[in-house]
């Protein structure tokens, strides 16, 4: 874990506070409006956004313009950025010229399968996969030097993430990866969504056992659920995704006009059983197009005001 | 002009369907071809009955189950499967290719079979339409 | 083997359309096996392409012939008089064998009548699966003898992805994760630690991405 500062997302949780992230998808088309409405509502509420890189394989606004719209507006984003669609070349110039642009935060995602996508008659990349591109950003960052060894003029620093999925098998595995992202030179990792609690504890502790908690920034993901037909979508539908019968059970067993109330309930009930989890580092609500309850539920689960940094 | 209908069978089915006495009952032409077991049809032999210019093939097969060789007449039915999409592909009509299972000697299921086939024939064009066949005579 | 698969008639219809004279030339080695393009296939194929000509009332001319392997100079030469006496070739070879006729036979129209899909085996009868991408820098010794350049569906070397549930891909329930079985190989060699160790980014230059290669045996060479 490094302990200079790049970015203030790693400030907030070097110095132990409990950090708190969002998520915004940049639009399918060029408005720059509909970020800077996103950013009116997540600005102040949380410590940085994630912005998605074509998520699901959907074409949309670039992450790293999407990324300066965001710091335009305030807001520090972590950007995004899988493997997919670009190759090593592509990768590291966009990580310099992001890392230009004032963006200082990274999450390394290998990134759905564009079979999922809007174009699934492209030619995927995959040159290299997330683990490569954590070691690349490190070597980059901490030896000043691009994948071919060539030592860069002013590299770029940027804080270091990737993700998790406690919830995806070989489960057993799963911690075993996590040591090697470690390893990589990942300094933060952001979780799948949390539904279910038992799972992600048994990670936790497994990932606690073999001293990697230490090692790293854990921010666990959230999602509050709409109704109980995404509950049950995101339990059958959404791949690595592990939505537990009782949570599908409590949102059916609301009227339909309560089950927003009632998926925010859980979200809470989730984001309290993580505070209590001293190798939970913060926790990542990832409310999809519902950017408007961010505010609601940080401020319900006592969060605010997030810190203020010099 | 009569219906000419081939049909593949199993030995086990009729030692030697040349007997089958459809002659009273059914107005067709029948060509019989004999197979060791159903499952030795293929996908060319079939297609090639058609283009000896018969309007259906009827493949005359075992109960399921009762294969002597387990799985001959399971094999026949896929086969039959692949030739049909060739045919709709062509454009050719799958429906004028069956395969029928048969107890042993039942005569009489054999004959409703085929008579069933020579009615359903009305529903499609012969094979090959009229228009090449006026051709090929002329 | 190299594994193919016929096109559709209406497409080898479509491509032999401008010739009144074809011949169907099959290859005897991979694409026989996987019923694409052998002896077998070259008949079926003539028969019904015949069937669809007779139907159209249209007029055809098809001649068969099969070659042991068409990506050998010294097997297409048996099918030099056949050749001669066409105006194409549909060949039911693979893209190699496609190429060689063309190679070989310069001013004689050379078609292909299959898709060349991958290098795979015969898992079982009538299934055949995708195992190789010939990359020229074979690292199955470390994965167990499982390839995930080939198998995973992201070529992952460092996987698994999140998207692995219940030991199948997320890209098709129907496809088993290789990672899945790389971990499960692993551990019942007693090699999972090889796992452990952080993989490199592969050097593609070995794979087609190094632009079409070459191999050259000398001791062969005259």
């Amino acid at each position: 874990m490094n302990n200079g500062s790049y970015s203030r997302l790693q400030q907030v949780l070097s110095k132990g506070d409990f950090a708190v992230t969002a998520e915004c998808g940049p639009p399918r088309g060029t408005d720059a409006g509909i970020i800077q409405k996103k950013c009116s509502l997540l600005k102040d509420c949380v410590d940085a956004v994630n912005v998605t890189d074509n998520q699901t394989a959907i074409v949309r606004m670039s992450s790293i313009a999407a990324c300066v719209h965001l710091l335009q507006n305030g807001i520090e984003p972590v950007m995004q950025m899988v493997t997919r669609d670009r190759n090593r070349i592509a990768l590291q110039s966009d990580i310099m010229g992001a890392f230009s642009l004032g963006i200082t935060n990274i999450l390394c995602l290998t990134g759905d399968h564009q079979s999922f996508g809007s174009q699934p008659d492209a030619l995927n990349v995959f040159d290299i996969d997330s683990m490569n591109l954590i070691h690349a950003l490190r070597d980059m960052r901490d030896s000043g030097t691009d994948m071919s060894g060539y030592k860069l003029s002013e590299p770029p620093k940027m804080f270091i993430g990737a993700a998790a999925n406690p919830f995806a098998d070989p489960f057993e595995y799963r911690v075993l990866r996590l040591a090697k992202k470690i390893d990589a030179g990942v300094d933060f990792i952001q979780t799948q969504c949390v539904y279910n609690t038992k799972r992600f504890w048994e990670w936790i502790k497994m990932a606690r056992d073999e001293g990697l908690a230490e090692k790293v920034h854990i921010i666990a993901g959230v999602t509050p659920l709409k109704s109980a037909a995404m509950a049950k979508y995101m339990a059958g539908k959404v791949a690595g995704m592990d939505v537990p019968d009782e949570i599908i059970k409590r949102m059916e067993g609301v009227p339909k006009k309560k089950a927003a109330e009632e998926g925010i309930k859980i979200c809470l009930e989730t984001i309290s059983f993580l505070r209590e989890i001293s190798d939970v580092h913060g926790v990542h609500i990832m409310a999809i197009e519902w950017e408007e309850k961010v505010q609601e539920i940080v401020e319900a689960a006592g969060l605010l005001p997030r810190p203020q940094l010099t | 002009m009569q219906p000419n209908i081939t049909i593949f069978h199993c030995i086990n089915t009729f030692a030697d369907g040349n007997f089958l006495p459809v002659g009273d009952n059914v107005n067709c032409e029948l060509n019989m071809v004999k197979l060791p077991c159903s499952g030795m049809v293929k996908d060319v032999f079939l297609l090639r009955a058609f283009e000896s210019g018969a309007d259906a093939v009827i493949v005359m097969a075992c109960p399921e189950g009762e294969c002597r060789h387990v799985e001959g007449n399971i094999r026949a039915q896929k086969r039959v499967e692949w030739t049909k999409k060739i045919l709709d592909e062509i454009g050719l009509d799958s429906r004028r290719l069956t395969l029928v299972n048969i107890s042993p000697g039942d005569v009489n299921s054999a004959i409703d079979a085929i008579q069933q086939t020579i009615s359903s024939l009305a529903d499609f064009i012969p094979n090959p339409p009229a228009t090449v066949r006026e051709t090929a005579v002329a | 083997m190299i594994v193919g698969e016929q096109k559709t008639i209406a497409e080898i219809k479509e491509i032999i359309a401008p010739y009144s004279r074809v011949l169907v030339l099959g290859c005897g080695t991979c694409v026989k096996t996987c019923f694409a393009g052998g002896e077998d296939e070259v008949a079926t194929l003539t028969s019904a392409l015949r069937l669809a000509y007779n139907k159209d009332a249209k007029q055809i001319s098809l001649e068969e012939f099969t070659v042991e392997r068409q990506c050998e100079d010294e097997f297409i030469q048996e099918a030099s008089a056949a050749i001669s006496r066409n105006d194409a070739v549909l060949s039911l070879a693979c893209g190699a064998g496609v190429q060689a006729i063309a190679k070989r036979f310069y001013k004689v129209p050379v078609l292909p009548g299959v898709n060349t899909t991958f290098i795979g085996m015969l898992e079982k009868h009538g299934l055949f699966t995708e195992e190789c991408l010939g990359c020229g820098d074979c690292k199955l010794a470390v994965f167990g003898g499982i390839c995930p350049i080939a198998r995973c569906s992201k070529k992952l070397l460092n996987g698994p992805c999140g998207g692995s549930q219940n030991g199948t891909c997320e890209v098709d329930p129907e496809t088993e994760c290789a990672w899945q079985i790389i971990i499960e190989r692993l551990t019942s060699l007693k090699q999972l630690d090889n796992l452990k160790k952080y993989i490199a980014p592969k050097d593609w230059r070995s794979s087609n991405a190094g632009g079409p290669r070459k191999l050259v045996r000398e001791d062969h060479i005259i």
